[in-house]
């Protein structure tokens, strides 16, 4: 165990070492701060918008502005039925409209976590086959250490990088927030779409929920990526295919849709959120658990295949 | 005086690829304290065995016991024994030496940051060994690698031609310290080379390697033995007598070659014949003793850099 967390140790240190680790952080930090900017400038006026204590009155006056904007121009036909759709189900359930905060940056912030996913692509690409790269292979295989042990450190490196990516995003974010909109109770109830209408729930919820089903993609990603550079040990090969992938998943599933195996492709599966959003389920026969066991499946398969390239080969030539 | 202990032992090693055989049964022991070298062309096997014998790649047959351990079945035991570089000593070149050194003190218990600096001034690199290792020359490298491979003191040391592209100073070197862990840790060292003067030098005993099998196994002190034939050069005037006296006078065939004549002779034998022959009258213009080296030993064993 002791020698475990040397080993975890030791790839951090390699991990940090290098510049490209230390952009990838500098890198979120700037498109936080950027997100951030815009936000405050473009939308001050809507973002800012504090409802009083009539606030009712406020929404049904906004209704009534939003409906006569309708008649005179094309564009706020197709944009303004949603807002006045969500104003009504404020008033139909009692929810006053919180004014924007940190917490509502730190939720709109979550599709950074994609960017999260392609950059642990990248670490986790690299985490064996740069081994092989430098050469120093021959001198980690030579110690008095299991392979498989050698070989869980790094895939528990590549984890523990995407959470603390993760951790650095929601707290800058959520610095970000506080500085440009400062920051409210998140236990506050907040409506959001749901299925083809709205709900209700606690921003706290809201956003824990949807930063926890990012990691889904994100695991399945990054252990497919971890694979391949076990299996070639070549990151750019690597890196292409789990890109390329993560990218074309949906359009896979789209293509595959016709057919019935197509529930157990893995990128039908990954968006776990199907399941709570009041929608469907992409495809009949699908439930929580059917992703769920699926999703482990998959992820088995992408280890087992990795351990057993990297226990079994030999290490030979450059 | 006992024959000291074995600490490596080679037991029919063999390695196929598809149908291929690479090595052929290779059978033989180290001691210790013993520098023993692996000599053959490129290609014929060297670096396979050393890759076997540190578990880089699988045994096809037979097994490497490291004191007494299998590498095959009881991997940790047998390999906290041995350090090692397998061909060129790649670092992290990003890394400095000092953080190199650390990547491998913590992969074995008990190594001290005292222990570390202690090799470090071993090996002489006290004064480069926080700068980037990316930044280092190959004579550096090659220290570095042999630092990492001492650190956790064992007691076989494998060295994949240490001398490769240093130049004669950093040779010397590398050899002065081989030959101290020998005799004064006494490590047994393993060292492969396709450079045979250069083993002569540094070795007690070598191996030759050719085709995946073992075809010479030399101490390498029998060849200063003084009972061992050498060919000797004599200038000497008339030349036609000198041959005809020599010839009565020894039962070895005598060769002339140019304005010489080629004796072969113990090394004993040189005075005491110069003496006759110099009483008989004989003006001796020159003497050259051809020092019979490995080269010439094994050349025939060796050939061709052939691969089949």
């Amino acid at each position: 165990m002791t020698n475990l967390i040397h080993l975890i140790w030791n790839e951090q240190i390699k991990l940090y070492a290098r510049k490209s680790t230390w952009v990838m952080f500098f890198a979120l930090a700037i498109l936080v701060l950027a997100s951030g900017i815009i936000s405050r400038l473009w939308d001050s006026e809507f973002q800012t918008t504090e409802y009083g204590t009539n606030w009712q009155v406020e929404l049904q006056e906004e209704n009534i502005r939003l409906t006569s904007e309708m008649d005179n121009d094309e564009l706020s036909k197709l944009s303004n039925p949603f807002q006045l759709e969500k104003n009504m189900y404020h008033i139909e359930n009692e929810i006053k409209p919180l004014p924007y905060d940190g917490w509502q940056f730190l939720y709109d912030n979550s599709f950074f976590t994609t960017l999260i996913s392609l950059f642990t692509i990248i670490i986790a690409a690299g985490i064996v086959s740069n081994e092989f790269k430098w050469g120093t292979i021959k001198l980690l295989l030579i110690r008095p250490i299991s392979r498989s042990k050698i070989l869980l450190s790094k895939y528990l490196t590549v984890l523990l990088f995407a959470f603390t990516l993760i951790f650095f995003l929601i707290a800058i974010s959520l610095l970000t927030g506080a500085l440009f909109f400062g920051l409210n109770n998140p236990t506050q109830t907040v409506v959001l779409e749901h299925g083809m209408g709205y709900a209700h729930g606690s921003l706290l919820n809201v956003i824990l929920k949807d930063y926890g089903l990012s990691l889904v993609t994100l695991l399945m990603m990054a252990s497919f990526a971890f694979m391949i550079s076990t299996i070639f040990r070549s990151s750019s090969m690597a890196i292409g295919l789990a890109v390329t992938l993560m990218l074309a998943g949906n359009s896979i599933v789209l293509f595959a849709s016709h057919y019935s195996w197509a529930k157990y492709i893995l990128f039908t599966n990954t968006n776990l959120g199907q399941y709570f959003n009041g929608a469907e389920p992409m495809m009949e026969g699908m439930s929580l658990s059917f992703s769920v066991t699926i999703l482990c499946i998959y992820l088995a398969l992408f280890l087992m295949a990795s351990w057993v390239a990297f226990t079994k080969r030999d290490i030979a030539g450059h | 005086m006992d024959k000291p202990a074995v600490t490596l032992q080679l037991i029919n090693l063999k390695k196929k690829i598809g149908n291929k055989e690479i090595i052929k049964g290779l059978d033989f022991e180290i001691h210790s304290g013993e520098v023993f070298g692996f000599l053959g062309p490129n290609g014929a096997g060297k670096t396979t065995t050393i890759r076997m014998m540190v578990g880089l790649i699988d045994i096809t047959e037979g097994d490497v016991l490291i004191e007494g351990k299998s590498i095959k079945t009881d991997f940790n035991n047998a390999i906290q024994h041995v350090g090692a570089i397998v061909e060129n000593p790649e670092m992290y070149p990003f890394l400095s030496g000092w953080k190199n050194l650390k990547q491998y003190a913590r992969m074995v218990p008990g190594i001290t940051d005292h222990r570390i600096h202690e090799i470090i001034s071993l090996v002489g690199l006290e004064k480069a060994i926080h700068e980037k290792a990316g930044r280092y020359s190959l004579g550096m490298r090659q220290r570095l690698g042999i630092a990492q491979a001492l650190l956790h003191k064992p007691s076989i040391l494998i060295l994949d031609e240490p001398t490769n592209g240093l130049d004669p100073s950093g040779i010397r070197e590398i050899r002065k310290y081989i030959r101290a862990l020998a005799e004064q840790e006494n490590v047994s060292v393993i060292v492969s080379s396709h450079l045979l003067s250069e083993m002569e030098l540094l070795c007690d005993r070598i191996g030759v390697i050719k085709n995946g099998q073992l075809v010479a196994l030399e101490e390498v002190k029998t060849t200063e033995n003084s009972t061992a034939l050498q060919d000797v050069f004599i200038e000497a005037e008339p030349l036609a007598q000198a041959k005809e006296y020599l010839e009565m006078q020894l039962s070895t065939g005598i060769r002339l070659k140019g304005k010489e004549l080629i004796l072969s002779l113990q090394k004993e034998e040189i005075p005491s014949i110069l003496k006759k022959m110099i009483g008989q009258g004989f003006d001796v213009y020159g003497v050259n003793v051809l020092q019979s080296t490995l080269e010439d030993k094994f050349f025939n064993l060796i050939g061709e850099n052939s691969i089949d």
